[in-house]
């Protein structure tokens, strides 16, 4: 009752992966839009900041054809891909990866961002005036004080990822060890007649994992503002 | 949507009993299905509300106490699911009409595909998927899998096939150019101009695929009757027809 | 002064309707930068410091252009090697006082550095903070440690904006002595943004008087001081002339100190200071009294003869005279006095000071004001 069938632990490995790879892959770029849209002024930010928080408002699934339509082999970025680098993402862990990425961009960004709003600039300022130039301003003042918002950041980027459906089903389908993530094994088992026993059960390991994700991100973060406050 | 908004419904336990019929469709019937509805209201019959979903969803919806009249299910499976359940009228019960099962590949992109063992269909798809239904648990996708066991194509297709939640998210990645090629129904092949059929499995290759009808036990109504009544009629065949079903023989239980 | 000045700036800036036009040029050590609120101080310490670009001028330290619109030159701050003091400390929260205080120098190149990590740490007296956060520390080992942070930059200059605005009595009198060592020990140049008359007389060498975004005034502490005509400085209610001293000796007997100065021999109250120490004393003008003729049987020891020099406007019932006694000093008198004594340029007259301000140097707990009567 307690070992984990085949089905359960090939979900449970390949949605840690996908979400792990999601959320590191996405975090540089989560912190460039982040500082974008907290610190500078430009023609067009709101409508990067509307851009950014697509995902959040549109269907699942719409988002997913989304990604088909500019990743997928024959997508306007996808052809591109796989003709220069032979990439392709459509039906692997890795197309999985992004659309859980797209989907939990949103929350990352809004995480970082308000991390970095609350960082005094005059600090930053007097750095500068020590001799850092903005690029060592950045890494050795702004980053590290942002660090508790950047992790609140990538917790929740992961566990969006561990629960996303829509995009990742409609982009990569349902493919056993290469997408069947978590929520899409749960899926298969609700729609089978007799699946509900396999279900109930992704459904508890789902939820430890999530259990445990938050409890390591609450010690990480205390710990973290510990030492930020000095 | 408005399966959503039926589904709030059951949560609170509403059974509401009106003089419109809601009918529970199986997506793939939707395009027949709402030329039907139509049709029947424009004649001053009656007005029918249709709601389309996967079957599976459909059936434990109405197992939970949806307020549906009328069930067609994409396959038999999800039918007698609700009969073990004695949630259905089961003197009502009978098979609507048929559907055939084909391969499709992109207009754009042709492929030449021929339905026997040795046919070299993974080299031809060159890197690409062939898209179809869940085999696990999509009506369409289980058809499939049974037809290409039949003629001796699953062991070397299993490993480059996207299963899709819905057979109509197969036939948009065949129509993208994303699957090199994708077996839907028949109907399903007919509404999208972005592809042609390749190749058609005869219907003994597979589990014959049957839509079968009921109403929805303790729904049993004057203006229920009537609609399900014209679902069997000579009016209503045509219209299936016109959408690719084929229609079978009744089957009295 | 010698060769290059070491702050040259004529600029113009302007901070939204505020404009900044501030012209002067000063030499090395501290170069007190004075005037009311709002006038612009902290405006110009950061046109210095390249946080704002002017519209056009320019700025050189020792002679290196940091800015001249002319030519097109603007060193972004990162580049000017510069030390700033900001008023509020901004020490980074996430480093120890240590690592704050390194924070500058690596940026420098080795052959650049000319600050010695344990002579700062001794000078400002920071070894037992080392480990410390800065939310652990007291307003006055914060602003030491800023201090620091900013010395371990090895900058060509050292901007301070009122470091000791945002402290109290007792805090700024622990941090006074040790600017005064940087001034003294270190020969670095130092920029020192301050409204406070007490902190500018003690500390400064070179006195820059801003008013509403123009440069009043620019020149040595004494002779500006000494300006009646000057608003700025005949207006304020700690007006008075700076003086040179030096310690000529001790009286034991009734517990004073000689002050020997160009004008004479100023009596003071014991000071710890050793025979031949040189100071600075303030005299204010209300502490000074004039006489036509040598007052006899007064209990002011200091009599000065000398003879008026200028005539200051007169604000109110009251008036400031310039007299020379072998150096300027302003008297505050009542226009009453000034009408019935007749009291004209040139004429002779005695200057009684009832007080010299004599700003304690490091080791004594307050500024006190004697009074000596």
């Amino acid at each position: 009752m307690w070992s984990l069938t085949e089905l359960e632990t090939e979900a449970i490995l390949l949605s840690l992966r996908v979400a792990a790879t999601a959320v590191i892959a996405s975090l540089p770029l989560g912190i460039l839009v982040a500082w974008l849209l907290a610190r500078c002024r430009f023609p067009g930010k709101e409508l990067l900041n509307g851009l950014v928080h697509l995902p959040l408002i549109l269907p699942p699934v719409v988002v997913g054809y989304l990604l088909l339509v500019t990743l997928g082999r024959n997508g306007t970025v996808g052809a591109w891909l796989f003709d220069a680098f032979g990439i392709t993402l459509a039906f692997t862990w890795k197309g999985a990866a992004v659309a859980s990425a797209v989907m939990a961009f949103p929350l990352m960004v809004r995480a970082i961002r308000l991390s970095l709003e609350s960082i005094d600039p005059r600090l930053e300022q007097a750095a500068w005036t020590l001799g850092a130039s903005p690029r060592w301003v950045f890494a050795t003042v702004t980053l590290p004080l942002a660090l508790p918002g950047i992790l609140t950041g990538v917790i929740l980027a992961f566990a969006r990822s561990l629960g996303e459906f829509g995009a990742t089903i409609t982009f990569v389908s349902n493919i056993p060890s290469e997408t069947r993530t978590l929520p899409l094994a749960l899926f298969s088992l609700v729609n089978t007649p007799g699946g509900e026993q396999g279900a109930l059960r992704l459904v508890m390991i789902s939820i430890v994992i999530a259990m445990l994700a938050l409890a390591a991100s609450e010690l990480l973060a205390r710990r973290i503002s510990a030492r930020l406050r000095g | 949507m408005i399966v959503l908004a039926v589904a709030a419904l059951i949560s609170v336990g509403i059974r509401p009993v009106s003089a419109q019929v809601l009918v529970f469709a199986a997506s793939s019937a939707s395009g027949a299905l709402e030329d039907l509805a139509e049709s029947y209201s424009a004649d001053g019959l009656g007005d029918i509300r249709v709601a389309f979903a996967s079957s599976s969803a459909l059936a434990r919806q109405i197992a939970a106490g949806a307020p549906a009249d009328i069930f067609i299910s994409a396959n038999p499976q999800w039918m007698n699911y609700l009969a073990a359940r004695n949630a259905l009228v089961p003197e009502t019960r009978l098979d609507l009409m048929g559907n055939r099962l084909v391969v499709v590949t992109p207009r754009a992109a042709p492929m030449d595909v021929e339905l026997r063992t040795d046919f070299p269909l993974v080299d031809e798809m060159n890197g690409k998927p062939l898209a179809m239904g869940d085999p696990d648990h999509v009506p369409a996708g289980m058809y499939a899998k049974a037809a290409l066991q039949t003629v001796g194509l699953w062991e070397a297709l299993e490993n480059h096939i996207a299963p899709m939640h819905h057979v109509r998210a197969a036939l948009v990645l065949v129509e993208r150019g994303e699957a090199a090629a994708g077996i839907v129904y028949a109907t399903d092949a007919a509404t999208s101009s972005r592809v042609s059929v390749a190749a058609t499995f005869s219907a003994d290759s597979h589990p014959p695929i049957l839509y079968p009808a009921a109403i929805v036990a303790g729904r049993s109504r004057p203006e229920v009757e009537r609609f399900f009544d014209y679902l069997t009629s000579a009016e209503a065949m045509t219209i299936f027809t016109r959408h690719g079903f084929g229609s079978v023989r009744r089957m009295d239980r | 002064m010698t060769g290059n000045a070491a702050i040259e700036a004529d600029i113009v800036a302007r901070f939204g309707p505020f404009r900044l036009n501030a012209n002067f040029a000063a030499g090395a050590g501290l170069t007190a930068i004075f005037g009311p609120s709002g006038c612009g101080k902290t405006s110009l310490i950061n046109v210095l410091a390249g946080l704002h670009k002017p519209e056009s001028g320019r700025v050189a330290i020792d002679g290196k252009v940091l800015f001249d619109s002319a030519r097109n030159i603007n060193l972004p701050p990162h580049r000017r090697r510069l030390g700033y003091v900001f008023q509020d400390g901004r020490l980074f929260p996430h480093l120890t006082v240590h690592s704050n205080l390194t924070y500058g120098t690596r940026w420098v190149a080795k052959s650049d550095r000319h600050q010695d990590f344990d002579h700062v740490v001794e000078l400002l007296n920071l070894g037992p903070l080392l480990t410390r956060r800065p939310r652990k520390l007291s307003g006055g080992e914060k602003q030491r440690v800023a201090i620091g942070r900013a010395l371990l930059a090895s900058p060509r200059l050292l901007l301070m904006d009122e470091p000791l605005a945002s402290l109290d009595v007792v805090q700024k009198a622990e941090i006074l002595p040790f600017i005064e060592r940087l001034r003294d020990e270190l020969r670095l140049p130092i920029a020192f943004v301050s409204h406070s008359v007490e902190e500018v007389v003690r500390l400064g060498d070179t006195l820059v008087i801003l008013s509403e975004g123009n440069t009043v005034e620019c020149g040595p502490i004494e002779e500006v001081m000494s300006r009646i005509d000057l608003p700025q400085v005949a207006d304020l209610y700690e007006a008075g002339a700076a003086v040179r001293v030096m310690v000529e000796g001790h009286d034991d007997t009734f517990g004073l100190t000689r002050l020997a100065f160009t004008g004479g021999t100023l009596l003071v109250p014991r000071l710890e200071r050793a025979t031949g120490a040189r100071l600075r004393v303030r005299i204010r003008a209300r502490d000074v009294a004039l006489s036509l003729a040598r007052p006899t049987g007064t209990s002011v020891l200091n009599v000065l003869d000398g003879r008026i020099v200028e005539i200051g406007k007169v604000s109110g019932s009251l008036m400031d005279i310039l007299v020379d006694v072998g150096c300027p000093i302003i008297a505050r008198i009542t226009r009453k006095s000034f009408h019935e004594l007749e009291l004209h340029c040139g004429q002779k007259v005695f200057a009684m000071i009832k007080a010299v301000a004599v700003d304690r140097s490091s080791g004594d707990s307050a500024n006190v004001t004697k009074i000596i009567s």
